[in-house]
């Protein structure tokens, strides 16, 4: 397999992943940069010209609310999971669960095959 | 901060004007955060270590297009039956110029064998300009709208009805049958021009077929009249069938005959010599006419032989 066709799927693969972890992220409320520290820190890495649109996309669906606040001298749009978002934060975590332990037993199965 | 703003309206530029205010002021926001963290890592910064973060949020055109992605001109949804669409319309473009073109060739004087070439696809190009024009502008607007979910592949199916699996020569192409279609109605035109033609234009005529010739090709009528009815038939059935495989061969074997015994005849045309003078005598234009069928009848020929063999492994 080429680096490019890996890239592609590896993208494709974080795409829906991606969603859920800003959801879950977003519990607190956290302006872009914070966003992408809390993120960061958690072990994904997202760059900006990515994570930034994806709010937006989220928060006019109706999935997050936002707001300008002024903070250290600067204006900043806070983000936070509207009630909307909770819920369908809550659909998704469980089906992340049922796929997670589904794909955990098939890639076992899979990698003691291989061995 | 002078290359934040540029690449701040650049970014701008590439959006729709409704959103560029809002997203150039949160676009704004985070990248001086992010400055501001540098800043505080590596005290002040120089306008390379600027640059350097910009270019690593992407090109404006991508970071816009990541904020307000791009829309398709016609929406996935409805990209089978716009395909459809553009080559069923343009076939019946086809079939139109053909007549259009053909009744005005036979009807002046004016007007070669080239002249109908180049008026035969340089007019049809136009049409199909303007034919492909409109039907992408129609669904355009369509997609612009909210696109129906699945059109034309609602749940309103039944496995049942689809048709068996066949081999794949069996789903008959649109082009074809146009084709077809253009050559069945070019025939008519071809024979039955001198009746809708003034004694004027048919003595300006670049094109006169002998008497001979005229009346086994208006005993063939029917048979033409069959093979557009036929055409018909295969653009609502779209799939091959045995009774319409039969009818082919018959029809196309039919045409290779008729085209065949036509080769033998003679005279074929009835030409004005004084017009032709100094450019073919009148032996070389027959014996091109003569060629020229043979290669014709060559054709139905083979798609007869080609159906028949596949009739036999058609069940």
């Amino acid at each position: 397999m080429t680096t490019a066709q890996l890239d592609k799927m590896r993208l494709e693969l974080r795409r829906g992943v991606l969603v859920l972890a800003v959801l879950a992220s977003l519990k607190q409320p956290h302006y872009g940069y914070s966003l992408r520290k809390q993120l960061q820190d958690g072990g994904i890495d997202i760059d900006e010209g990515t994570l930034y649109p994806l709010i937006r996309r989220l928060a006019d669906q109706g999935l997050l609310d936002s707001e300008w606040q002024q903070g250290e001298g600067r204006e900043r749009r806070y983000y936070q999971l509207s009630e909307l978002g909770a819920e369908l934060l809550s659909q998704l975590t469980d089906e992340w669960q049922h796929l997670n332990n589904s794909l955990s037993n098939l890639l076992g199965t899979a990698s003691q095959e291989t061995k | 901060m002078e290359l934040v703003k540029r690449y701040i309206a650049a970014v701008q530029r590439e959006l729709p004007e409704a959103k560029r205010d809002e997203i150039g002021r949160e676009l704004n926001a985070n990248i001086m955060d992010q400055l501001d963290m540098l800043a505080e890592q590596q005290g002040e910064l120089t306008d390379t270590d600027i640059a350097a973060v910009l270019k690593q949020m992407g090109h404006p055109r991508t970071v816009a297009q990541q904020f307000v992605p791009v829309q398709p001109l016609i929406n996935a949804s409805y990209m089978s039956l716009y395909k459809n669409t553009l080559f069923m319309v343009l076939g019946i473009l086809f079939v139109l110029h053909v007549i259009d073109v053909t009744t005005h060739w036979l009807s002046s004087a004016d007007m070669g064998l080239i002249g109908y070439g180049f008026a035969l696809f340089g007019g049809f190009i136009d049409d199909a300009c303007f034919g492909f024009t409109s039907i992408t502008l129609a669904y355009w607007l369509m997609s612009r709208q909210q696109p129906v979910a699945n059109s034309g592949c609602g749940s309103n199916w039944q496995p049942e009805k689809l048709p068996s699996a066949g081999p794949g020569w069996q789903h008959i192409k649109l082009q074809d049958i146009f084709t077809d279609l253009a050559s069945y109605i070019f025939l008519l035109v071809v024979i039955w021009y001198p009746l809708y033609m003034s004694a004027e234009q048919l003595a300006q005529s670049a094109l006169l077929l002998s008497s001979n010739v005229r009346l086994i090709l208006q005993y063939s009528t029917p048979l033409i009249v069959l093979g557009i009815v036929h055409s018909l038939w295969q653009l609502r059935q779209r799939l091959w069938s045995r009774s319409m495989l039969a009818t082919h061969v018959l029809l196309n074997a039919a045409i290779a005959v008729i085209a065949l015994y036509l080769a033998s005849t003679s005279p074929l045309l009835e030409l004005n010599t004084e017009r032709w003078l100094g450019v073919f005598n009148l032996q070389q234009l027959e014996r091109s006419a003569m060629i020229t069928l043979v290669i014709i009848a060559l054709i139905p020929a083979w798609e007869a032989l080609r159906d028949t063999l596949r009739l036999r492994k058609l069940k």
